[in-house]
């Protein structure tokens, strides 16, 4: 198995899925990259997870994050989870506000399952989601008392970026999404949540004439999302998004206005594949995941609190069947910035170099190092079984390149790999010829993989 | 008791509904003690308790908890109780039995994670025989296990597929007063009946959302008279069939606010104008029940897993002797006698 496919093909599925255990991506190797994106752009073409599998074991409400995560990693379709993660950071919705789990829980149930179809059935979705409904105000926007706030966000934030409208056009955005609302649920105690479901009243809504983006008419919400979704900034928007969260870290969003992407072609790229599938997400991921500008960008960017706890799952191959405690990783990445469920502000999480400071950095690195300090653990039983087939007295420069290769494979700098080697050297031969060499082969096997993840590569996926 | 020989079925009302949110969070099942004492298995990710309650509705505390040494739970599925009211809880996590005296002190805990026999591999319905043996199904290695009490394995049946005495991850079980066994096999959507040694008798149910059918199913109990309840999970809703296995009738949900829940209720006034707005239909439905259990003076008890309470129904069967039941018919009539 040719190492560059072998490497090509992690880069894929770190980015289009959530990692993998080794046995998977050798799997995926063998069936060939250009077949694994088709398969992953088409979900509803692959095998879903086992839902009743799930409702038997991971119960309450409380538990949904972790239930997420759990989704993540054993999921045949990680594309569909990671659009619906991709999603959740551009229509960033906070629980802060909303405290209603179920509303927010839907809202990713709905992204799962629309995330990867049209842009303009995305944003209906959007504009008829409880949780953004309300966190947005536009249950309180209302014929002649509107409330500007859902509008103004889902032109600024959600489809155009600023300098693609006027305020005119937010006024008349707004007065279209008037009525717009959901039926009031009912509350939380004594009996537990209830899902919010979506109402249109008619009363409450502003059918009269409005001009939005060059186009007047009695406009409604869906003719409002319509002129969006067909406007060149809506297609340069979210491409500049997805080559953002695929591909390689830009500056956050606010500044996008009055600074350039990185790599205009690429973006003009995925611009016109929105263009000519008419938002067709599936075909412009198509083209990302095909695309040479993707292939080249192996670890260009730093993984987010979600990527990296999910790929050291991956690493250490945890969590493939229920299990109790899934929460707990759901609270690794809120202590690393990224509380699922519980962005911020409308503006999503900051990414990039942002996702890490002096503190964060190591709350990262404690989290991965603890992760694979586990030698019973399958993804690491895995590790030793392979370095093992090395034999005894493998040089020391092979016990790193061979741990890097199974921890990515990663490329370090010369540097780490310095440092390393340097270790893996002290100690001389790896040596599994009896029960006690191989216990402290083992535990060496181990160090080494806690000092790869806690490298500043690792940050990288 | 030998069983009646009909039954005039007058009906079975809703009574009342019990506890509520913070106080059984996610019931999971419900065992009955004597003097309306209940102990009611709450099970959620990271929390495990029991809960001590009365059938008036009164709190009387907790009795274990979250974790894996002596006297916790990690994964609860089943708790049931003996004739000294000492209580047994299955946890399919730790692959153990964890027992009880009626007060909450930890009095036992057996079981050895493994696939041979005599060792458990997930068990999650458990339920008595009339010589308080312990009938144990061992969902993940798809079987049924007999146990004694304190945990001597005594005998074993079943393993995976479709079959007559096969399973897919079994999860609930029951035992007659005649000694037989009823399984609900989980993924199969049926429920089996067996000797008490696991001979096959029958099985009824197929997969679906229609009357008899069931959605993965959960827990299962028979009353006095024969007569089977099923707590048919995903479709919200418990089923009741006959001693032979014919449906009889389902239980959608009567909810009503509980005596704890009017109580919190009249101190919080946000919530009553909420709930003043809002569509009150769907809170008297039954959400993803996953047991049910029935008293001998008829009471049935659903634990209402969604929705933090238990519902309970009073059954008004009427016993019938032969002189007011007239023999079985072949064919179905539309004559009126």
């Amino acid at each position: 198995m040719a190492g560059n496919d072998v490497a090509q093909m992690a880069h894929l599925m770190r980015r289009a899925g959530f990692g993998t255990t080794r046995t998977e991506l050798e799997a995926y190797v063998q069936k060939g990259y250009e077949n694994v994106v088709d398969e992953l752009v088409h979900p509803e073409r692959g095998t879903p997870i086992a839902e009743d599998i799930l409702q038997r074991y991971f119960g309450g409400e409380g538990a949904y994050v972790g239930l997420w995560i759990y989704r993540m990693l054993n999921s045949k379709c990680p594309l569909q989870e990671k659009m619906a993660l991709f999603w959740h950071h551009v229509f960033a919705t906070g629980l802060g506000k909303n405290q209603h789990i179920l509303a927010s829980s839907d809202q990713i149930d709905t992204f799962r399952r629309v995330g990867m179809g049209k842009m303009r059935d995305i944003l209906l979705a959007l504009s008829k989601d409880p949780a953004m409904l309300f966190w947005l105000d536009n249950n309180e926007n209302r014929k002649g008392e509107p409330n500007e706030n859902y509008g103004r966000e889902l032109l600024e934030l959600f489809s155009l970026g600023v300098g693609n409208y006027t305020e005119d056009d937010i006024k008349n955005c707004a007065r279209a999404f008037t009525g717009w609302t959901f039926a009031q649920p009912i509350p939380l105690y004594p009996h537990g949540y209830y899902s919010p479901d979506f109402i249109f009243v008619e009363e409450e809504h502003d059918a009269g004439e409005k001009t939005f983006l060059g186009h007047t008419g009695n406009f409604n919400g869906d003719d409002i999302i319509d002129i969006i979704a067909a406007q060149p900034a809506c297609a340069q928007f979210i491409a500049r998004h997805l080559y953002n969260f695929f591909v390689a870290d830009e500056p956050q969003v606010p500044s996008w206005n009055v600074t350039p992407p990185r790599d205009a072609a690429a973006v003009e790229t995925l611009a016109n594949a929105f263009t000519e599938s008419d938002g067709d997400m599936s075909h412009i991921l198509r083209v990302l995941f095909n695309a040479d500008f993707f292939k080249a960008a192996r670890f260009a960017k730093i993984k987010s609190p979600t990527e990296l706890v999910t790929g050291i799952l991956k690493l250490v191959g945890t969590h493939h069947r229920p299990e109790p405690g899934m929460g707990q990783y759901a609270g690794a990445t809120s202590l690393m910035g990224q509380q699922l469920l519980n962005p911020p502000t409308v503006e999503g999480w900051h990414t990039g170099k942002e996702w890490i400071d002096g503190g964060l950095l190591t709350t990262r690195v404690n989290f991965a190092v603890k992760e694979v300090s586990d030698a019973a653990k399958p993804g690491i039983q895995d590790v030793i079984a392979q370095l093992k087939a090395l034999g005894n007295d493998a040089a020391p420069e092979k016990f790193v390149d061979k741990c890097l290769e199974l921890a990515g494979p990663m490329q370090v700098n010369d540097t780490t790999h310095g440092y390393l080697t340097q270790f893996a050297a002290a100690n001389g031969p790896l040596n599994f010829e009896d029960e006690d060499a191989s216990e402290e082969t083992e535990s060496r096997v181990v160090s080494m993989l806690q000092l790869i993840v806690a490298s500043r590569e690792y940050q990288l996926g | 008791m030998a069983r009646p020989y009909g039954l005039l079925r007058a009906g079975f009302p809703y009574l009342k509904c019990l506890s509520m949110r913070r106080t059984t969070n996610f019931p999971i099942d419900i065992a009955l003690g004597k003097e309306g004492r209940l102990y009611i298995m709450c099970r959620s990710d990271g929390t495990a308790m029991i809960r001590k309650y009365t059938v008036d509705d009164e709190d009387r505390g907790t009795m274990g908890g979250y974790g894996k040494g002596d006297g916790q739970f990690t994964w609860p599925v089943t708790i049931i109780a003996d004739s000294a009211e000492n209580l047994y809880v299955s946890d399919e996590f730790l692959h153990r039995i964890v027992a009880f005296n009626s007060e909450g002190e930890h009095i036992g805990t057996w079981g050895e994670h493994g696939t041979n026999a005599g060792k458990l591999n997930g068990p999650a319905g458990i339920a008595f025989d009339a010589d308080e043996n312990l009938y144990v199904v061992d969902s993940l290695s798809h079987r049924v296990q007999k146990f004694t009490k304190d945990g001597k394995f005594l005998l074993q049946w079943g393993s995976y597929g479709t079959g007559e005495g096969e399973f897919n991850m079994p999860w609930g079980v029951a035992v007659d007063e005649l000694g037989d066994v009823y399984v609900v096999d989980w993924r199969n959507d049926r429920v089996q009946k067996f000797t008490a040694e696991g001979g096959f008798l029958f099985a009824f149910g197929s997969s679906g959302s229609g009357n008899g059918e069931f959605n993965r199913p959960a827990g299962i109990d028979v009353d006095a008279h024969g007569d089977i309840y099923v707590a048919d999970t995903g479709n919200d809703r418990i089923q009741l069939f006959n001693a032979e296995g014919r449906y009889v009738q389902k239980f959608l949900g009567d909810a009503t606010l509980s005596k704890v829940a009017l109580d919190y209720m009249m101190t919080n006034a946000s919530p009553n104008r909420m709930r003043d707005m809002a569509d009150l239909e769907p809170q008297k439905y039954l959400r993803k029940p996953k047991s049910v259990a029935v008293s001998n003076d008829g009471l049935m008890f659903v634990p209402d897993n969604g929705s933090y309470r238990v519902q309970v129904y009073q059954n008004q069967a009427v016993p019938l002797t032969p002189q007011e039941f007239s023999p079985p018919r072949r064919s179905v009539t539309l004559h009126q006698e």
